[in-house]
C-alpha cells in the first residue's frame, strides 16, 4: 500500500526534478541528435528528422557488436562477481597470515594507468593467443573488475553482523551454506551494486577492446562507435545513434534488477 | 538442509579460505604480473614504439630523472591530484551522497518517482565517455551550446562563456563532465550501502525524539561508513589515473593548461614513441596510489579492514 | 612405361589442381576512413577477379591506427596490406614493420606518376608504401559575408587576410577567420601555422647544405607567427572559444560557416562538402551555397602548402606478399576512384590533372597543383607528431598567457633543435 504524498515533500519533488533534468538532458540531446540528418544536428532552427541513422549503424554491424559486448560483459560480470564475492567474504569473516598482504595485492594493479599497461598486455594476449577471441576477454574483463568488487563487496560485508553467519553456522551449515543462504540475501543491494558496476566498465571500455580487438566480427559497441569518427568528418548522426544503441541494453538489464536493492535485513533476524 | 553440528578443523578451514581466494588471485596475477613487471622495466630502458621488436637498451633511473625534473612536473601533479583527483572526489562524494539519500527517502516511494529515478541514474552512467565528452562540449559552446543560453536567460552572466577555452572555467567543466558521467557510480553504491542499514534502529532512534539529521549522522553514517571509505580509495585510484576524460575534453590544453599524468604518460607514449619515458611516469603513479593507498588505510584502520 | 609416365603426370597434375583451389589466400586489409561499404563493394570485385583470394576488412580509427600497428607488428600480427598516413613509412619501414615493395614497383611500371613518392621512401632508400590519396587544405570563404563587409577580392597576403577578418567583424558582427586553436596532440594550427611559415619562405626544418637536419627558422620568426595569430583573438574577430577547439572538422567550425556566424575558414575538401551540404538542407531551393575557396595567402610568388594524402603499404609479416601485392594494385586502379572511393581525390598527377572539382572548389585544384611534401620534416630524426604536438602546446601556452610570446616561441625552437641533433 503506498502512502499518499504529503506537502512537505514539494522540496523533495523539486530536488527529484532538479536531477531529473541534470542526468537526462544531455540524453536527450543525443537521443533526438541520433533521429536528425547530419546536415541539421547541429542547427538550432532546423530539425529534419531521419531513421537513416539508425539503419547505417546497423549496416555497418552495429548488431554483432551488440552481441559481443553483451556475451563478452554478461560473462565477465557474472564471473567477476562470484569471484570476488567468494574472495571479499573470506578477507571479511577470516584472519589468516597473508591478509594484508593479499589484500594489497589485490587492488595493486588499480595504481597504474591504463594506459600505460595496454602495450605490455597486448604483447602478453598477442603471444598467448588470446587476441581476438571472446575467452581472451572475458579474462580482460574479469581482472579489470575483480579489485574493485572485491573491495565493495568487502565495505557491504562489514554491514552485515558477523553474528548472522555464526548462528547459522552454529546451526550446522557449512561455511559456504554461511554465506549462500544467510549472507548473500542480506547484502544483495551491495552485489547488484557491484555487478552493475563492473558491467558497465566493461560496456564502456575503449582501451582495452581496442588493443585486444581488431576483427570486425569481434568487436564491441564502443569499438564500433569509435569507427564514425573520421580525421576530417565525424559521422555525429551515427554516433548519437550508437550511443543510444549501447545505453539501451544497460537500461534494461538493470530494470529488474534494480527491484534488489531493497533492504534485506529483515527485523529479528538477529537473534538477541 | 543443515548438516549436523561438528567442530570444523582450523586446517579445513585454512583449505576453504584458500580455495576461496584461488580464483581470483590466479586471474589477477595472470593478467598483472607481467604488464606490471614489463612496464616497470620498460621505465628503466630507452625503449621505443617504433623499436619495439629490438627492445630498449638499459639506462637506469635516466627517465626518472627527466621526469622529475622538469619544469611542468609539478604542475601536472598538482593539476591531477588537486583538481582532477580531489575536487571531483569531494564534489561526486557529496552530491552522490545527497541523491542516494534522495533515492532512498520515503517521500520519493510517495511521489511515485522512484523506479523512474533509478533508471534515471544508469543513463549517464551506460553513455560512453566519448558521447559524454563530445555532447557536453555542444552545449558548453559559447554561440550555440544549451548551457550558455541558460544561464543567459536565467541572468547569470550577460556574455557567453568558453568554458572550455578559459583558463578560469576549463577545469570546472571537465569536472562537470566527468560529475555527469560518473556520479551515478557513487550514487548507487552509496544506495545500496544506504539499504543495509536495519531499519529498526533508525526508528528506535526516531522514538527516542532523535530528528533526521542526527539520525543520519549518529546511526545511518556510521554503518556506511566502511562503504565510503572504500569507494573514496577507490576513486581516487580510478580517478588520479584517469586518462580518457581529459584527454576527449581538451586534448591536456590550452596549452598544457590541463595537462594531468595520464596525459602526459600517453603523450610521451604514444606521440614522442618514448615507451620508457611515458612508463616511468607510470610507475611514479603507481608508487603515488600505492604509497596514498597504504597511508589511508593505516589512519582509516578499523573502517576500511576491521 | 608410356602409361606410367601418363599416370604419374596425371596424378601431378591432380595433385596441383587439388593444391590450387585448397589453399585459399586470405588477405586482411585495413581502411581507417569511414567509406567500409564502399571499399567492401570494391574487395568483392577484386575477389571476384581473383578467385582463391579472400579479403577481410578491417576498419580502425585514424587516432590509434600507428601505435596498434606498431604492437601488432612487434608480435609478428597484423594486417596483411594496410592504409597509412603518407607520413608513416619512413618510421615503420625503419621499424621493420613494412615490407619493402622495390621489386614489385619497378615490374608494375615505376614510382614516376605517383604523389610525394619521397615520403613513401624509407630512411634506407627502398621504397615502403604506395601513395594512395590526396588532398590538402585551402581557404574557405562565405561570399555572402565578404560582399556584406565590402570585400571584394580574396585576401593575397597574410596582412590582407588579417584585415579581411578584421573588417568583417566590424562591419557584420560576425566571426572572421574561425582556425582551430586548440593544443590537443592533433591540432590543426600546426598546418596554419606551418602555411604561414612556409609562404614566408621558412620552413621549420630544412636541409643542411653538406647532410643533416636545421632549424629552418629562428625565435623571431616564431614570435613573429604567435603575435600574427593571437591578434586574431586580441581584436575579437576570432571568438576565444575556438582555443578549445583542436580539429578542424569541428562542429563549432562546420556549423557556424553553415549558418553564415563565421565568414573564413582553413580546411580539407571534405569538410567544404560538408559545410556545403549542410548548407543546401538548410535552404533547398536556394541553389548553390554561397561558398568558395581560394589560395592560402603568401608572400611569396606562389601560394605553397602541404600535400597531404594516405597510402597503402604490406605488413613485413605478411604471409602472401604477391597477393598482398595484387591487391594494392587493385585498390591503385583508376575504376576504384571513380565508382568506389569516391570520397578522395587519387595520388596520381596524370589522373588529378584531368578531374573536375565540383563549383567553389576550384581552390583546391589550385592549391594542390603547388603543394609541396613534407620533406625534410619526415627525413629529420624528430617524429612529426612531437613536432606537431609541441607547436601547438607552445602556441596555446601563448595564447592564454601562460607563456609569453619569447617564451613559448623559445621552447618551440628548443625542442626542434635539440631534436635535430
Amino acid at each position: 500500500m503506498r502512502p499518499r504524498a504529503r506537502i512537505g515533500d514539494g522540496a523533495v519533488l523539486l530536488a527529484a526534478v532538479a536531477t531529473l533534468v541534470f542526468l537526462l538532458y544531455p540524453a536527450v540531446v543525443i537521443f533526438s541528435g541520433s533521429l536528425q540528418t547530419n546536415e541539421t544536428l547541429f542547427a538550432r532552427n532546423r530539425f529534419d528528422l531521419t531513421w537513416g541513422n539508425y539503419r547505417r549503424i546497423f549496416d555497418a554491424g552495429f548488431g554483432t557488436y551488440l552481441s559481443n559486448s553483451l556475451v563478452i560483459c554478461l560473462a565477465a560480470t557474472i564471473v567477476a562477481t562470484v569471484v570476488s564475492v567468494m574472495a571479499a567474504y573470506v578477507f571479511s569473516r577470516r584472519r589468516f597470515r597473508l591478509r594484508r598482504l593479499l589484500l594489497t595485492g589485490v587492488v595493486a594493479g588499480q595504481w597504474f594507468p591504463w594506459v600505460v599497461l595496454v602495450t605490455p598486455l597486448f604483447i602478453l594476449f598477442a603471444r598467448s593467443g588470446l587476441t581476438n577471441s571472446y575467452t581472451g576477454m572475458i579474462l580482460c574483463y574479469t581482472a579489470i573488475s575483480i579489485p574493485f568488487s572485491v573491495y565493495l563487496l568487502l565495505g557491504y560485508l562489514e554491514t552485515v553482523p558477523r553474528e548472522l553467519d555464526e548462528a547459522a553456522l552454529v546451526d550446522g551449515c557449512t561455511p559456504l551454506g554461511a554465506l549462500w543462504h544467510v549472507v548473500l540475501p542480506v547484502m544483495l543491494p551491495g552485489v547488484v551494486a557491484t555487478a552493475t558496476y563492473a558491467f558497465l566498465l566493461c560496456w564502456t571500455d575503449y582501451l582495452l577492446a581496442l588493443a585486444l580487438l581488431t576483427r570486425p566480427d569481434m568487436k564491441t559497441l564502443p569499438l564500433g562507435l569509435y569507427q564514425f569518427f573520421g580525421e576530417d568528418t565525424t559521422d555525429w548522426g551515427a554516433v548519437m545513434a550508437g550511443s543510444a544503441v549501447a545505453t539501451l541494453p544497460a537500461l534494461l538489464l538493470f530494470l529488474p534488477l534494480q527491484r534488489w536493492l531493497v533492504s534485506g535485513l529483515t527485523a529479528g533476524s538477529v537473534k538477541q | 538442509m543443515t548438516l549436523p553440528a561438528r567442530r570444523r578443523t582450523p586446517r579445513a578451514d585454512r583449505i576453504f579460505v584458500a580455495l576461496m581466494l584461488a580464483p581470483s588471485l590466479l586471474i589477477l596475477a595472470a593478467f598483472y604480473l607481467y604488464p606490471i613487471l614489463s612496464n616497470v622495466w620498460f621505465s628503466l630502458t630507452d625503449l621505443s614504439l617504433l623499436k619495439l621488436r629490438r627492445g630498449g637498451s638499459y639506462i637506469g633511473l635516466a627517465n626518472y630523472a627527466e621526469a622529475l625534473g622538469g619544469a611542468d612536473f609539478w604542475r601536472v601533479v598538482w593539476n591531477t591530484a588537486f583538481w582532477l583527483t580531489a575536487v571531483s572526489v569531494v564534489v561526486r562524494l557529496l552530491l552522490g551522497m545527497a541523491l542516494a539519500l534522495l533515492l532512498h527517502s520515503q517521500a520519493l516511494l510517495r511521489l511515485r518517482l522512484r523506479t523512474l529515478m533509478r533508471l534515471a541514474l544508469l543513463v549517464p552512467w551506460a553513455t560512453p565517455p566519448i558521447v559524454a565528452v563530445a555532447v557536453w562540449r555542444w552545449l558548453l559552446n559559447p554561440q550555440a551550446g544549451g548551457v550558455n543560453r541558460a544561464l543567459l536567460w536565467l541572468g547569470v552572466i550577460d556574455q557567453p562563456v568558453a568554458f572550455l577555452a578559459s583558463t578560469a572555467t576549463v577545469w570546472p567543466a571537465i569536472v562537470l563532465i566527468l560529475l555527469w558521467n560518473t556520479l551515478p557510480v557513487v550514487t548507487l553504491t552509496l544506495l545500496a550501502a544506504l539499504q543495509s542499514v536495519p531499519q529498526e534502529l533508525g526508528e528506535a532512534a526516531a522514538l527516542d525524539g532523535a530528528g533526521g539529521v542526527r539520525i543520519f549522522r549518529h546511526v545511518t553514517l556510521p554503518h556506511i561508513m566502511p562503504t565510503i571509505a572504500i569507494l573514496s580509495m577507490l576513486m581516487v585510484f580510478w580517478t588520479f589515473n584517469n586518462f580518457a576524460y581529459v584527454w576527449l575534453a581538451t586534448g591536456a590544453g590550452p596549452g598544457r593548461y590541463t595537462d594531468v599524468l595520464a596525459t602526459e604518460v600517453y603523450l610521451r607514449g604514444f606521440v614522442d614513441f618514448n615507451l620508457g619515458s611515458s612508463a616511468a611516469i607510470g610507475v611514479i603513479m603507481a608508487i603515488t596510489m600505492g604509497t596514498f593507498g597504504l597511508i589511508y588505510v593505516r589512519v582509516l584502520g578499523r573502517r576500511v579492514t576491521s | 612405361m608410356h602409361l606410367v609416365r601418363a599416370l604419374r603426370a596425371t596424378l601431378v597434375a591432380l595433385a596441383l589442381a587439388c593444391g590450387i583451389t585448397a589453399h585459399a589466400t586470405e588477405l586482411t586489409f585495413r581502411f581507417n576512413d569511414p567509406d567500409v561499404t564502399q571499399i567492401r563493394a570494391a574487395l568483392d570485385v577484386f575477389e571476384q577477379q581473383n578467385p582463391g583470394i579472400h579479403v577481410k576488412l578491417e576498419q580502425m580509427g585514424w587516432g590509434d591506427a600507428m601505435s596498434q600497428f606498431l604492437r601488432e607488428a612487434a608480435v609478428g600480427t597484423g594486417p596483411d596490406v594496410l592504409h597509412v598516413a603518407f607520413v608513416w613509412p619512413k618510421d615503420m619501414g625503419a621499424a621493420g614493420a613494412l615490407l619493402p615493395l622495390d621489386k614489385y614497383m619497378a615490374a608494375s611500371g615505376g614510382s614516376g606518376d605517383y604523389i610525394a613518392m619521397d615520403l613513401a621512401t624509407g630512411r634506407d632508400g627502398h621504397v615502403y608504401a604506395v601513395p594512395w590519396t590526396v588532398d590538402c587544405w585551402t581557404m574557405v570563404y562565405r561570399t555572402d559575408l565578404l560582399q556584406q563587409a565590402g570585400i571584394t577580392t580574396f585576401p593575397k597576403t597574410w596582412e590582407e587576410l588579417r584585415a579581411a577578418s578584421l573588417k568583417i567583424h566590424q562591419v557584420t558582427g560576425k566571426t572572421g577567420f574561425g582556425f582551430p586553436a586548440g593544443s590537443a596532440a592533433s591540432n590543426g594550427i600546426w598546418f596554419l601555422v606551418n602555411y604561414y611559415w612556409w609562404n614566408h619562405g621558412k620552413p621549420l626544418v630544412v636541409n643542411k647544405p653538406g647532410g643533416g637536419f636545421s632549424a629552418g627558422l629562428d625565435q623571431t620568426d616564431i614570435a613573429g607567427a604567435i603575435r600574427y595569430f593571437d591578434d586574431y583573438f586580441k581584436q575579437g574577430d576570432t571568438p576565444r572559444s575556438m582555443l578549445s577547439v583542436s580539429n578542424w572538422g569541428d562542429p563549432a567550425i562546420i556549423e557556424a560557416m553553415a549558418s553564415g556566424q563565421q565568414a573564413i575558414g582553413i580546411m580539407p575538401p571534405a569538410n567544404f562538402k560538408q559545410i556545403a551540404a549542410a548548407w543546401r538542407a538548410r535552404n533547398p531551393n536556394g541553389g548553390d551555397p554561397p561558398l568558395t575557396t581560394a589560395e592560402v595567402p603568401t608572400e611569396l610568388a606562389t601560394s605553397v602548402v602541404n600535400v597531404g594524402g594516405r597510402s597503402l603499404a604490406i605488413n613485413a609479416n605478411t604471409k602472401d606478399p604477391d597477393a598482398a601485392w595484387k591487391l594494392v594494385q587493385f585498390l591503385e586502379s583508376k575504376p576504384i576512384f571513380t565508382d568506389y572511393y569516391t570520397s578522395q581525390l587519387p595520388a596520381r598527377k596524370s589522373v588529378l590533372s584531368t578531374l573536375k572539382f565540383p563549383p567553389g572548389m576550384q581552390g583546391y585544384a589550385q592549391q594542390l597543383a603547388t603543394a609541396r611534401s613534407w620533406g625534410p620534416y619526415a627525413d629529420g630524426p624528430i617524429p612529426i607528431n612531437t613536432m606537431w604536438n609541441a607547436t601547438g602546446r607552445a602556441f596555446g601556452s601563448a595564447f592564454i598567457g601562460e607563456l609569453s610570446v619569447d617564451q613559448a616561441s623559445e621552447q618551440l625552437l628548443s625542442v626542434i633543435t635539440k631534436g635535430l641533433q
